[in-house]
């Protein structure tokens, strides 16, 4: 296949950090009665001058071990964190796909979570409305999409957010190790899904610990190591030194 | 800032959608449902009325405390569902890209829709109690708003600091039994000496909860001086309610 160079993702010189409140009530106190000495949050970076470009079409991976940061670059390019430093350019839709089963809800009905679902994803009842059939189709739900959730099984709650997530008709999918859901059959569907995506053009990023997957699905990939990107190449080379971190 | 996103369908067929689960769960368990958020206020009305009733020499006390516990109760209430709306909501704030702005608008929305609900059945016993309908209650909705408007703003300020600090939502449910004796709700102002009259007045509590008995009770229009109160004291808090939530809202994830 031939590699597309439009770049959709850009980062350029990107800090993240996180804003801890450490030390309880006691600063709390310290804070209000020395006004202007005390900052009420520390400062810590989870992600220091990070430069990337994705292309577009490319299956890209992101390796590390856990609490790398990971899954904090897959929240600042879904938006849900705003970085400190830098900019990160995004030339297409989103859809992120960062834990599944997020927001719904067990006590009300299948049908009653996607419109739920939909509209926390920022659609208008219009754009769920047209889409609806869709999902239903799609999560293979039958007559239990009228069932409360609660009396799902896990694999059919993945099924139902899975379905949600991935109607979007996405240009840029972000994939925090959410394949591995519902049964193996299920599991195909969705890698089949996500190959069809790619297909029409989109752009995936990848995260997971099954190196196996990455390396079936992904072209490049990058090492993300104490916050920051450490190395950028082949998915061989990146997996190879991957392993090399577990080594000691 | 809040302008734009305010006008942004997507956000607020969010709001509505979190407002409207947040309201069909509150009911969708429970066999009686409506009646459980009638029940509160009715227990408690008939604890003020036989405890209260011969300290409170007015005409139809019955009347005036529970127009005065109906608001109470909705106050502090949705105050402390806007409060932890942050907390409750933390798996779709982290994963969910939604502008946090929209849980405690939800809460509010949801806080405001269960009060007219219930407000259905208040009347019957209220008009069972001697309520006489009055053009005055008309005076009732936009009073309504600047309530919510000031209950927002203050659910959002201490609802920022308590995604910090855990305490508050404590310290809050500890404090709100001492504001409920603070307000006149179980007395008539009248039964406070003149001199430490003005006592009550430093309770921003005391000119939302007069101006819903001047309504429900008085079938009077609230005073001008109340409304004009009132209505500083929602500006007020809202601003620095929406100001405290900007300014620390890049913290939520890390903290929540």
């Amino acid at each position: 296949m031939m590699e597309n160079t439009t770049p959709m993702i850009r980062l350029t010189d990107v800090d993240i950090c996180f804003y801890v409140q450490e030390n309880g009530f006691i600063s709390m106190k310290e804070f209000f009665l020395n006004p202007g000495k005390y900052k009420l949050l520390q400062k810590s970076f989870v992600l220091k001058n990070i430069n990337l470009q994705i292309n577009k079409g490319e299956c890209f991976a992101l390796l590390g071990k856990n609490g790398s940061g990971k899954s904090t670059l897959l929240r600042a390019l879904s938006g849900i964190i705003t970085p400190d430093k830098g900019k990160i350019e995004l030339f297409g839709a989103v859809a992120p796909l960062l834990g599944l089963g997020v927001g719904l809800e067990p006590e009300l009905t299948g049908l009653e979570n996607i419109n739920l679902s939909c509209a926390l994803m920022g659609m208008t009842k219009a754009e769920i409305r047209k889409t609806l059939p869709e999902i239903i189709e799609f999560s293979e739900l039958g007559e239990a999409v009228n069932w409360q959730v609660k009396r799902y099984s896990t694999g059919m709650m993945s099924r139902l957010s899975f379905s949600i997530a991935i109607v979007m008709q996405p240009e840029i999918l972000l994939i925090d190790e959410v394949l591995s859901v519902g049964d193996l059959g299920f599991q195909h569907k969705c890698l089949k899904k996500v190959m069809e995506i790619k297909e029409k053009g989109a752009t995936i990023i990848f995260v997971s610990h099954n190196f196996d997957e990455v390396s079936n699905m992904c072209t490049r990939a990058a090492l993300v190591n104490h916050g920051t990107v450490e190395f950028i190449g082949t998915v061989e080379e990146v997996g190879e030194r991957y392993h090399k971190l577990f080594e000691n | 800032m809040p302008k734009t996103i305010l006008l942004n369908p997507g956000f607020r067929n969010a709001v509505l959608s979190l407002a409207v689960k947040t309201i069909k769960l509150r009911y969708k368990n429970s066999f009686l449902g409506l009646f459980w958020s009638m029940l509160n206020p009715l227990f408690f009305l008939s604890i003020i009325v036989v405890v209260f009733k011969h300290v409170n020499h007015i005409e139809n006390f019955a009347l005036y405390a529970l127009s005065g516990l109906i608001f109470w109760n909705f106050i502090s209430a949705s105050i402390l569902q806007v409060l932890t709306s942050f907390i409750d909501n933390a798996p779709i704030l982290k994963s969910i890209n939604l502008h946090p702005l929209s849980f405690p608008l939800s809460a509010m929305l949801a806080a405001i829709f269960n009060l007219l609900l219930s407000l259905i059945p208040f009347f019957i016993i209220m008009f069972f109690l001697g309520y006489k309908i009055d053009y005055s209650f008309l005076a009732f909705f936009p009073y309504l708003i600047i309530t919510a408007v000031f209950v927002l703003g203050l659910g959002m300020f201490f609802g920022t600091i308590n995604v910090y600090f855990r305490d508050i939502q404590l310290l809050w449910t500890t404090i709100i039994p001492a504001f409920f004796y603070f307000t006149p709700i179980a007395y008539t102002p009248e039964l406070v000496p003149e001199a430490q009259r003005f006592l009550l007045k430093l309770n921003p509590f005391y000119y939302f909860i007069e101006s819903f008995h001047d309504i429900f009770f008085r079938s009077k229009f609230p005073s001008w001086e109340n409304l004009g109160i009132s209505a500083l004291l929602a500006s007020i808090s809202i601003v620095l309610g929406y100001a405290a939530f900007n300014k620390y809202r890049k913290g939520f994830i890390s903290n929540i």
